[in-house]
């Protein structure tokens, strides 16, 4: 499993346009909506970087799937998936090595878009172990979708449309991008129903209102809960993903 | 032995495997042929794991592959057709990779990593990237990869496709040295003078049924059907046809008969009562290829 882990981690990193969507988009995404909405009276600075830094990074964590995607379809059509499926390596090992890099390439992420909210606009971190719970639990949402995704569809093209549906559709309708109290009724109810808007709740409990653990526990059973779902979902499709790869 | 026990396996209302039962005995080299779409491959994907739900059973030395599959993948060395491997990693970065998705590790793997290099000739080019290989190169490197762990039987599914003449014959030394060493090789491939060169038995697949195995030497003489080749001015078919069935060709005739040695030499008589002077006159054998054209037919298949 370290083997697959160990060479997906250093495949990744040499691709440049991982490095475009998960680090530099994010930045200028950030820094473009803090200056457009800083010329607005309506929210106070704190508010704004509480609600536009956390808001980029969930979605932004999404685009995780557009290289899970790619990487799995390439290993399904290269033969590489039939080939380790001929090694005594177990599935779950199998799925977790594949996993794990893009796991850690959004914790990275999100320190370093934190840091990045800290240091430019100081924005306030709250309680250590709860920031890093939340952001440990939105990493593993966004991958576990990534790999039911990688799974289920049959080209890249639809899994880049999906992640797009999924990634932009979930932060409007989640409230990622303006605070959903402007919002009417009805969209507050559907962002209920979405796990970006708990990833949100989570991290502006923790950044704006100092909250720990404990103050977040329903947004994290949720988050855990949509992640169970993608996990599920990809090992009941990896025997179809298999018979599909070449070999 | 690898013991194949009434495999079927369907997708959908196809049939792919239909009832398949036959024995390779072990430290053999078995030729698995037949057109595409025959089932060869998903014979292969069965014994190899990849392919799990499927009716009857394959043990491999005693383990079924379906109720022991992680075991018996240990004993098993695949070489798919495709050339898998890392591109970015050297030649000795996959060796790691695949010696260690086999459980293996530490000292033991590096010895092995060192003999296979010596094995497969890459051994000055271990630090280089895949990327920079020969597509010969990257086919033993393939192999390389396989038989790693010193697997008691290694299933080659066309390891020679598009390569030169050169790493075709590395890649058959290669096999020598797998099958001196005692381990079981089934080498599926297109090209019928390959498996008649390298494997001791064979065993034909079309439209899913095994339609004929066995030892090669039984199968060559099972269906042995000799022939005399004659090119000559002023012969004609009619005379010819006495000896026996006359096929026209290009630049002769060919006559098929029961006993070749002894009509040629009647044939000999005959010219030289004649006064005639053949160009060619030749016996001609059996070929594994003329047994596949048999027993599957020249029209062309489907891919897959």
């Amino acid at each position: 499993m370290w083997a697959i882990t160990t060479v997906e981690l250093k495949k990744q990193l040499q691709d440049k346009g991982i490095w475009f969507w998960t680090f530099i988009l994010p930045i200028i995404f950030i820094v473009g909506f803090i200056a457009i909405f800083s010329g607005m009276n309506e929210m106070e600075p704190e508010q704004l970087v509480t609600q536009i830094v956390p808001g980029y990074i969930i979605m932004f964590s999404f685009f995780i799937m557009i290289s899970m995607v790619v990487t799995f379809l390439k290993a399904r059509d290269s033969g590489m998936v039939a080939r380790v499926a001929s090694t005594p390596l177990p599935l779950e090992r199998f799925l977790i090595g594949k996993w794990l890099p893009f796991f850690i390439i959004v914790i990275l992420q999100i320190v370093v878009l934190l840091l990045f909210g800290v240091i430019v606009y100081d924005l306030p971190l709250g309680d250590p172990v709860a920031l890093t719970v939340i952001s440990f639990m939105l990493a593993f949402l966004s991958t576990s979708w990534g790999m039911a995704m990688s799974l289920l569809v049959k080209t890249e093209n639809m899994g880049i449309a999906l992640t797009q549906v999924i990634a932009l559709g979930g932060a409007v309708l989640g409230g990622l991008w303006m605070p959903l109290e402007i919002m009417p009724n009805t969209m507050q109810l559907i962002a209920k129903f979405l796990p970006q808007y708990w990833a949100l709740e989570g991290f502006q409990t923790i950044l704006q209102d100092d909250g720990h653990v404990i103050d977040i526990g329903l947004s994290l059973l949720i988050l855990l809960g949509f992640s169970l779902v993608g996990c599920v979902i990809s090992f009941v499709s990896y025997p179809h993903f298999l018979r599909q790869s070449r070999s | 032995m690898i013991d194949a026990q009434s495999v079927s396996k369907s997708y959908g209302s196809v049939q792919a495997l239909n009832n398949l039962q036959f024995q390779i005995d072990a430290g053999s080299c078995f030729g698995l042929v037949g057109p595409n779409g025959a089932g060869k491959s998903t014979f292969i994907k069965i014994l190899v794991g990849i392919l799990q739900k499927f009716d009857g059973d394959i043990q491999v030395f005693n383990k079924s592959v379906k109720q022991r599959r992680l075991a018996v993948k240990n004993f098993i060395g695949y070489v798919p057709q495709d050339i898998c491997l890392e591109e970015f990693l050297t030649a000795k970065g996959n060796l790691i990779y695949f010696g260690k998705l086999y459980g293996l590790s530490g000292e033991h793997l590096r010895k092995r990593i060192h003999t296979v290099l010596d094995q497969i000739g890459l051994t000055d080019k271990a630090n280089q990237k895949v990327t920079e290989f020969s597509g010969g190169m990257k086919r033993s490197l393939n192999i390389g990869c396989a038989i790693l762990h010193q697997p008691s039987l290694v299933v080659l599914d066309e390891p020679t496709v598009g390569i030169d003449p050169q790493s075709r014959h590395a890649i058959f030394n290669l096999i020598q040295q797998l099958k001196e060493k005692g381990s079981t090789v089934i080498y599926s491939s297109h090209y019928m003078e390959e498996v008649e060169q390298i494997c001791n038995s064979v065993g034909f697949i079309d439209k899913g049924k095994l339609v004929e195995h066995g030892s090669m030497q039984h199968v060559l003489n099972k269906h042995r059907n000799a022939s005399i080749f004659i090119s000559a001015d002023g012969i004609s078919k009619e005379e010819l046809s006495v000896y026996g069935e006359t096929i026209e060709q290009k630049n002769g005739f060919t006559v098929n008969c029961d006993d070749p040695l002894l009509t040629m030499g009647k044939m000999v008589e005959q010219f030289w009562q004649n006064g005639i002077n053949p160009e060619r006159l030749e016996l001609s054998h059996t070929r594994l290829e003329d047994i596949f054209f048999y027993l599957t037919g020249t029209q062309l298949r489907d891919n897959g």
